[in-house]
């Protein structure tokens, strides 16, 4: 093993496959919760409804999906970069979401509880579409 | 007699809570990961895998959690 191979992560050639799979299933998901959401939120509440369906799916999938991002491309990178990308991406993104609810927070055009529940609905769909791409990959130890 | 008394916006614990469960958490998630790979190099492309699903759980803890003034305001 040469000395560049020792210091970096094994580059994962499955692993690609299986966060392909993920963001192509997670973005399914969150367009399915984004159209529920977003229609239940119509009917019951109005436009503020479906803006608020829109964006909790908008938001949950551009986050969990930024995670599953920053592994992919992280693990290209030595051991420490991957642990920057990962961790820094995750605090930009923690304050990117504060900012967002700051501003949203009080916005008339928008309902706060359609947002919520679509955001927690998509959330838990993409972890559970996350779980079940883990339980089923395939990767080699050694690659 | 009020003896001591607190002013300002709960909601504000309530955002703490919410950065320092998830730090906690993700940081036992990363610091395991290194500890592992650094015994076992060969595993690292299953350790990231397995890691990255542990943040991800993690982290929808603390986005649900900072998304409650939605609800609680």
């Amino acid at each position: 093993m040469s000395e560049t191979q020792k210091n970096s992560a094994p580059r994962a050639g499955s692993a690609q496959q299986l966060f392909r799979s993920v963001l192509v299933r997670g973005s399914l998901l969150s367009l399915v919760v984004a159209a529920l959401g977003g229609g239940i939120g119509w009917i019951i509440v109005g436009t503020a409804g479906l803006a608020g369906g829109l964006i909790g799916a908008a938001i949950a999938f551009v986050f969990s999906s930024l995670t599953a991002l920053s592994v992919l491309f992280g693990a290209r990178l030595p051991l420490g970069g991957f642990f920057g990308l990962v961790l820094g991406g995750w605090i930009l993104k923690l304050v990117i979401f504060m900012a967002l609810i700051v501003n949203l927070k009080g916005a008339d055009w928008l309902d706060g509880k359609t947002l919520f529940f679509s955001l927690v609905a998509a959330i838990i769909g993409t972890l559970s579409i996350d779980s079940l791409a883990v339980l089923r990959a395939r990767i080699p130890v050694v690659e | 007699m009020i003896t001591a008394a607190l002013s300002g916006n709960l909601a504000v614990i309530g955002y703490g809570l919410a950065a320092v469960g998830p730090g906690i958490g993700v940081g036992l998630v990363v610091s395991k990961t290194i500890e592992s790979i650094a015994r076992q190099p060969e595993l690292a492309a299953r350790l990231q895998v397995t890691m990255w699903l542990g943040i991800a759980f993690t982290e929808a803890l603390a986005l649900i959690g900072l998304a409650t003034p939605f609800i609680f305001a």
